[in-house]
């Protein structure tokens, strides 16, 4: 009887994680099968065309996701990371507790509510739409992502380690920078980029903030495209070709997404244990 | 068969005779002055006054949850990096007090190493980068003073010809008891006067154990060792003196020979004879 | 809650203090059989044998709780002690042995003074059983009586020998057997008092001075 019991739990557990998998494999499916078709540089690389015709392309679009996240990183890593080790390493006090509880509860604000804040707080006092105003509001949705998962990769690292470095004298920032920092590395980049493969797709906030344009990347302080917009835009024309190119479009966020992960999953595997040590 | 004739005189000691060496001052490394320490409100070490000689290995024996590892952690100001950890009375390094107003308990803790139970080194650090660290993460840069410091570690730790091949491996593939001796190599890197030990050997298995017995042994002409144990045997071993703790408390301090055949205290009788604890 | 050794040194204990009775038996004939002018050598020499090989069983075992145990403090110093006295009672084996090789040797004692020899031995076979007795009992204070009865022994031992230095005439067998049985007996009883030290040193670690 119980080895009948643990292989149906076994099996439910195998059908459960084959269920699991199934909505990733149809998103990835329908979006080669519908996208595939419309990749050419062409397409990567031009203005979109002029509505209702077939032709152009979403290299704005792509441009601007890039240039998006690249503010976004700059704005929300180095606080998140920094927000992280304050609250592992020193954050065992009230204040401490405060901040991450805080912390808490913007990880789970509703982005489009953020992206409505920034418009008010930003986008109006500066009279313009702006990609300023769309890196901060996409910022603040990275940085508690950054903070918690900064925080977490640090606290694995077992105290003995601290104790060593302290008991050899190294002083605790240093010991924090060198040494926790150092073991945690892999978890904390992990961290990020998860980040920042959540905050490239998110769609609402850059309606209120960014709006979308037909044009490439001029200045920080006018409207820029990005890929969630264009698509949003795409899906709602009624003309076959712009459905296409959505799917396009679709696709290229996926695979961008996609190569963000794997990519940095190959590149810490080796680098665990970092061997540029002598001269 | 031979008798062991004693061909003069000897009274047993008295207890003044027996804390004498307390009150020599030459000699004296490291001693403390009347310690406390809490942890919250639970008071750990209750007015302590042992002493460590230059040049010797000082055990500290007793059973578990006599305060131990609290009372080595005092004398290089670990103990502070506990929350709501407290500390009163002296700690006298060389004539000073190191918990004296403005002393800074970094430099302490450089001029008091320290090697842990279990073996800790830096994981993500080759062997070369483990030893060197205590030297470069306080900024010295010279390669070739890193080179010798890191070859004069090993060597002094037993280890230098098992890891001369591959310095660059990392420090966590290495095996129980190499690693125990990398983490004391570190420890020497950085040129302490006083090595603390905290049952360094528990982790490890016998062979591994006697090596790092023998180690300490060759390292004691230079430093001074104080090291707990929660093994009798290897107190005995080890040791020149030996001082017993239960309950926080002092109970018996003296020449480890003359400690373990003759004590002077019922309790310690009764402790190394395993008749408690 | 006994401990692992306890066993063991509960076993040197019964072996030490069978060797006691042993010995003690062993000089006490041994005596006996000359004050009565018997012969009793076989018996003699066997209880003697015997004891020699008690003694080396008594080491043994020791060094094998040593070795097994590494005991220190009071234990360390029992064990180290019982060698001490195995040792002792071998001897009082021994010397039993050749003080019956005396009677052996001279044969008929009747006509010498045995009162000497009688005074001599009966202080030595007390010497015996208070050193017994302390050691079994850990009593420091009947041990040191030890000290006291030796010195009886001692002069006695003293007196017959200067007297036979100044004695113009006398029976030689009666002077050379007596002067060697009275040896026997003073080292009996100077190895009765080693016996009796290790009773301070078992329980506090003091040692006394040698003579």
């Amino acid at each position: 009887m119980r080895r009948f019991k643990d292989r149906l739990a076994l099996w439910l557990g195998a059908l459960s994680a084959m269920l699991a998998m199934i909505p990733l494999i149809s998103i990835l499916y329908e979006a080669v099968k519908n996208g595939a078709s419309t990749l050419n540089v062409d397409f990567l690389t031009a203005s979109p065309g002029v509505i209702g015709q077939p032709g152009g392309g979403i290299g704005p679009a792509i441009q601007g996701t890039l240039v998006l996240v690249g503010l976004t990183v700059i704005i929300g890593v180095p606080l998140g990371v920094l927000s992280g080790i304050y609250l592992s390493e020193f954050g065992d006090n009230p204040i401490g507790r405060v901040i991450r509880f805080l912390n808490d509860v913007l990880a789970e604000f509703p982005s489009v509510v953020i992206g409505v804040v920034i418009f008010t707080l930003v986008v109006l006092t500066l009279r313009s739409f702006s990609v300023i105003a769309g890196a901060f509001a996409l910022s603040i949705i990275m940085l508690p992502i950054v903070t918690r998962s900064t925080e977490e990769s640090l606290k694995l690292v077992p105290n003995s380690i601290r104790d060593a470095s302290m008991a050899l004298g190294i002083r605790k920032w240093r010991t924090t920078l060198s040494v926790v920092l150092a073991t945690a590395k892999s978890g904390v980049v992990t961290g990020i980029l998860l980040a920042i493969a959540r905050v490239a797709g998110e769609t609402a906030p850059l309606v209120f903030t960014i709006l979308g344009s037909q044009y490439f990347f001029s200045s920080l302080n006018t409207t820029m495209d990005a890929l969630p917009l264009r698509i949003y835009r795409l899906a709602l024309l009624p003309y076959p070709y712009a459905q296409a190119q959505g799917w396009g479009a679709a696709l290229v966020l996926i695979l961008m997404v996609l190569v963000i992960n794997i990519g940095v999953r190959l590149a810490t595997r080796g680098r665990l244990y970092s061997t540029r040590s002598r001269a | 068969m031979t008798l062991d004739l004693q061909t003069e005189e000897k009274q047993p000691l008295s207890r003044d005779e027996v804390l004498q060496p307390l009150r020599t001052l030459e000699n004296s490394k490291v001693r403390t002055e009347d310690l406390d320490a809490w942890y919250g409100n639970n008071q750990v070490l209750k007015k302590l006054n042992i002493e460590a000689r230059e040049h010797s290995v000082t055990a500290i024996i007793g059973p578990s949850g006599c305060g131990k590892s609290t009372f080595i952690r005092c004398l290089n100001r670990m103990h502070e990096l506990v929350p709501r950890a407290k500390i009163s009375g002296r700690v006298i390094l060389d004539g000073s007090d190191i918990y004296a107003k403005g002393v800074d308990p970094v430099t302490i803790r450089r001029r008091v190493g320290m090697v842990f139970q279990k073996p800790n080194p830096f994981p993500t650090m080759s062997v070369y980068d483990n030893v060197a660290a205590g030297l470069r993460l306080n900024g010295e840069r010279n390669h070739s003073v890193l080179d010798r410091a890191v070859q004069q570690s090993l060597e002094l730790a037993f280890l230098w010809d098992e890891v001369k091949g591959d310095l660059d491996k990392s420090g966590a593939s290495l095996s129980g008891g190499q690693q125990q001796r990398l983490c004391i190599a570190r420890a020497l890197a950085v040129e302490p006067e006083v090595i603390l030990m905290d049952e360094p050997c528990s982790a490890l298995d016998p062979t591994a154990t006697a090596k790092i017995e023998e180690l300490i042994a060759s390292i004691k002409g230079n430093y001074t060792v104080v090291i707990v144990t929660h093994n009798m045997q290897q107190a005995a071993r080890v040791s020149d003196f030996t001082a017993f703790l239960y309950l926080g408390q002092l109970i018996e301090y003296g020449e480890t020979t003359s400690l373990f055949e003759n004590p002077v205290e019922e309790l310690t009788e009764r402790y190394l004879t395993g008749k408690f604890g | 809650m006994p401990r692992l050794m306890d066993m063991g040194l509960e076993k040197l204990r019964n072996m030490v203090l069978d060797m006691a009775e042993l010995s003690q038996n062993t000089v006490s004939t041994s005596i006996d059989a000359y004050v009565q002018g018997r012969d009793l050598r076989d018996r003699i020499y066997s209880w003697s044998e015997e004891l020699r090989m008690l003694q080396d069983e008594v080491s043994e075992l020791a060094v094998e709780l040593i070795a097994r145990y590494q005991p220190v403090a009071s234990d360390l110093r029992f064990i180290k002690s019982c060698m001490e006295v195995a040792y002792g009672f071998s001897r009082f084996g021994r010397y039993a042995h050749d003080i019956s090789d005396v009677i052996g040797i001279f044969g008929d004692l009747s006509n010498c003074d045995r009162q000497t020899i009688q005074e001599a031995g009966s202080q030595a076979k007390d010497m015996i059983r208070v050193s017994i007795k302390a050691f079994t009992e850990r009593d420091v204070e009947l041990a040191g009586r030890l000290k006291k009865m030796d010195d009886v022994v001692d002069n006695i031992y003293l007196d017959f020998v200067k007297k036979s230095a100044h004695e113009r005439e006398g029976n030689l067998k009666c002077v050379v057997s007596g002067t060697l049985i009275l040896r026997y007996l003073e080292r009996i009883a100077d190895h009765a008092t080693y016996v009796g030290e290790t009773v301070p040193y078992i329980v506090s670690g003091e040692r006394s001075a040698r003579k």
